[in-house]
C-alpha cells in the first residue's frame, strides 16, 4: 500500500536529514505502528507517507514512496486524498470548519458525496467515534481530546484506504487513547490500512501487527511486533521504553519460565502467570495462597499492571 | 476581543437568518452610522445593534462587546477632544464643537463595529462562507480565506494568552498596569507569534488540501440557503435604516 524506497529528506533550509535512506513497505491491510525518540523523522515520514512531502512541505527529497503503487511526486495531494487520509500533530491546524458537523461535512461536499449518504456517514462516523453528542459543539470550545476525535472522524468519514496519524491519543486521557486504539483495530479488520505513530508504547505493542523504529532519521528496526519488542536493550538505547507486560514476559524467559513467548497484552500477560503457576482461571478467581509466593508476587505485580492501565 | 467572535450556537430567529441578509444588515447599519450627523439617530441605530444582540440570545456578550469598543473609543475620544480647536471654549480648552465632533466619531465606531461583531458570533463560519459562494457566487478560496483568517483571530489570542501566563509565571511581569511597560513586553513576543502562525495556517491549508479543497464547486455545500419572510423583513429594515441615515 505504502512503499517508501531509499528515501532521503532534508526540510528547505535545513541541511540536517529528517529522513536518511529510509526503505519501507507497508502491506495493504497491515497496523503499523511508528516508534522513536523526539527528532526521529516520525512525523516527517508521516508526511511523506500522506503525500504532503514533496506537495506541500518542501525540501530536497530523493528515493521515491508510492501509495497504492503510484508515486507521490507524479499525483497531486487531492488526488492521494482519496487513498490516504491523514491526521497529523497540531490538532488545531486541521480543522477547517467552526462546528463540528460542518467538519466532518466538509470533506465529503468537497468529494461530491451525495447529501443524503454524506449526512448518514457524519452520523455513523460520530457516532462511531463517540462523539455524537458533539455535533453541534463549536470547535472552539471542545477540549484538545475531543478535538482530535473529530480530526479522526473527519478523515475516517472520507472512508480512505489508509489512515496515518500522527500521535492520535497525544491529549485523550488513557480510556479514551484506548478506544481509538480499538476503533483503529476495528477499521483494520475491514481491511483499512492503519499507520500510526505513537508515543504509548503500550497501545501499539498491544495492537499494531508491525512496528518501526525511528532514530536519526534512520529506520533502526522493523518487523512484527513481538520480535521488535524482544529487543529491549536496543530500545531502552533509543529512549524507546517497552511496555511493561513485555519486560515482564521477557524476564520470565531469561529465567526459562514458562513457554517464552513475548507479551503485548495484559490478558496474554495473565495467561503466561496461569501458566507460570501451573493453575487454570478457576484456581486464580479464590485464595493464592496454595501457589506461593511467587504467585502471589506475579499476581501482584499484573494487579498493579491493571491500575497503571485504568 | 477575544471571545466576542466565538460562534455562539442558537436556534433564535437571528441564527435562521440567512448569512448574507446578516451581513447586509451589518453593512446598512454601518453605512447609516456613516451618513448621518444625528446624534439621536446613532443613539437609535446603537439600540438597534444591542437589540440585535438580545434577539440572539447573547446579551452578555453584547454588553461586553460594547464595554471592550467603549474601552477603545475612550483614547479616540481625548485625541478628538485635544486636537479640534474650533467652537466655543466649555472648559480649559475644550471646545463645545470638539466634544460634538469626538462624540460622533466615538459613536460611529462603536455603531458600525458592533452589528457586524454580533453577526458573526450568531453564523458559523461555514455557513457564511457557503453563503457567500453558493448565493454571492464568491470564489470559494476567496470565501475561505475570508472565514479562515476570522477563525484563527480566537485561536491565536488564546494562544497568545497562553503565552502570557507562562511568561507570568516566570516571573516576567505582564501583569503590570502600566500600558508602556506591557507594550514593551508584547512586542517581543510578536514575532515567534507571527512565524508560528504562518506554519499553523499552512498546516491548515495543507489538512484542507488533504480532504479536496481544490475539488470544492459553487454548490458543493449540503446547505441550502434559501431567502425567508423573515430575511425579507430584515433587508426592508436595512434599507429603511440608511433612508434615514440619509435623510437625518
Amino acid at each position: 500500500m505504502i512503499v517508501f524506497e531509499d528515501v532521503t529528506f532534508s526540510y528547505e533550509g535545513s541541511s540536517r536529514k529528517a529522513l536518511d535512506g529510509v526503505s519501507l513497505r507497508v502491506e495493504e491491510g497491515d497496523f503499523l505502528g511508528i516508534i522513536g525518540p523526539s527528532g526521529a523523522g516520525k512525523s516527517t515520514l508521516a508526511y511523506a507517507a500522506a503525500g504532503a512531502i514533496p506537495h506541500s512541505l518542501h525540501g530536497d527529497f530523493y528515493g521515491s514512496v508510492r501509495v497504492a503503487g503510484r508515486d507521490t511526486f507524479e499525483v497531486d495531494l487531492t488526488e492521494l486524498a482519496h487513498t490516504v487520509g491523514a491526521v497529523f500533530q497540531d490538532i488545531d491546524a486541521q480543522m477547517v470548519a467552526s462546528v463540528v458537523e460542518d467538519e466532518l461535512a466538509f470533506g465529503l461536499e468537497n468529494f461530491g458525496i451525495p447529501r443524503d449518504e454524506g449526512l448518514a456517514r457524519i452520523e455513523k462516523t460520530l457516532a462511531q467515534v463517540g462523539i455524537a453528542d458533539l455535533r453541534a459543539r463549536e470547535v472552539s470550545s471542545l477540549s484538545g481530546g475531543q478535538k482530535q476525535k473529530v480530526a479522526l472522524a473527519a478523515v475516517l468519514a472520507l472512508r480512505p484506504r489508509a489512515l496515518v496519524l500522527d500521535e492520535p491519543t497525544g491529549e485523550l486521557d488513557p480510556q479514551s487513547s484506548r478506544q481509538v486504539f480499538e476503533l483503529l483495530r476495528e477499521l483494520n479488520e475491514q481491511g483499512v490500512t492503519v499507520v500510526v505513530i505513537e508515543q504509548k508504547i503500550m497501545l501499539l505493542g498491544e495492537f499494531a501487527r508491525h512496528l518501526a523504529v525511528m532514530d536519526s532519521g534512520r529506520l533502526s528496526f522493523y518487523g512484527e511486533t513481538p520480535s521488535v519488542l524482544s529487543r529491549a536493550d536496543d530500545l531502552k538505547r533509543l529512549g524507546v521504553n517497552v511496555p511493561r507486560v513485555a519486560t515482564f514476559s521477557l524476564g520470565l524467559r531469561a529465567k526459562s519460565m514458562g513457554s517464552g513467548r513475548l507479551c503485548t497484552s495484559l490478558d496474554e500477560a495473565e495467561a503466561l502467570v496461569r501458566e507460570v503457576i501451573g493453575v487454570g482461571a478457576d484456581a486464580l478467581d479464590g485464595p493464592v495462597a496454595s501457589c506461593g509466593n511467587a504467585a502471589r508476587a506475579v499476581e501482584a505485580l499484573l494487579s498493579t499492571e491493571k491500575e497503571v492501565v485504568a | 476581543m477575544d471571545g466576542v467572535l466565538d460562534y455562539a450556537p442558537g436556534t433564535t430567529i437571528v441564527h435562521r437568518l440567512n448569512p448574507l441578509v446578516k451581513i447586509a444588515f451589518a453593512f446598512c447599519v454601518c453605512v447609516a452610522a456613516f451618513l448621518t450627523e444625528s446624534l439621536p439617530v446613532l443613539a437609535c441605530l446603537l439600540a438597534v445593534g444591542i437589540a440585535v444582540g438580545c434577539a440572539g440570545g447573547i446579551p452578555r456578550r453584547t454588553v461586553r462587546l460594547l464595554a471592550t469598543l467603549v474601552k477603545v473609543s475612550i483614547f479616540l475620544f481625548v485625541l478628538q477632544v485635544l486636537f479640534i480647536r474650533s467652537g466655543t471654549p466649555v472648559l480649559l480648552f475644550v471646545t463645545d464643537a470638539g466634544l460634538r465632533t469626538a462624540t460622533l466619531v466615538v459613536m460611529r465606531l462603536i455603531v458600525a463595529t458592533m452589528p457586524l461583531a454580533l453577526m458573526l458570533a450568531l453564523t458559523p463560519m461555514n455557513d457564511l462562507t457557503n453563503a457567500l459562494v453558493k448565493i454571492a457566487r464568491l470564489p470559494y478560496r476567496y470565501a475561505f480565506t475570508l472565514t479562515t483568517a476570522l477563525r484563527f483571530i480566537p485561536v491565536f489570542a488564546a494562544e497568545m494568552r497562553q503565552i502570557m501566563e507562562a511568561q507570568i509565571a516566570r516571573g516576567v511581569e505582564f501583569d503590570t498596569r502600566n500600558p508602556l511597560r506591557k507594550v514593551s513586553l508584547v512586542l517581543p513576543l510578536c514575532m515567534p507569534m507571527l512565524v508560528g502562525s504562518v506554519g499553523r495556517v499552512q498546516q491548515s491549508a495543507l489538512a484542507a488540501e488533504m480532504r479536496g479543497f481544490y475539488l470544492r464547486g459553487q454548490d458543493s455545500g449540503y446547505r441550502d440557503y434559501r431567502f425567508a419572510l423573515a430575511d425579507g423583513a430584515v433587508l426592508v429594515l436595512s434599507v429603511c435604516l440608511i433612508a434615514v441615515g440619509v435623510v437625518a
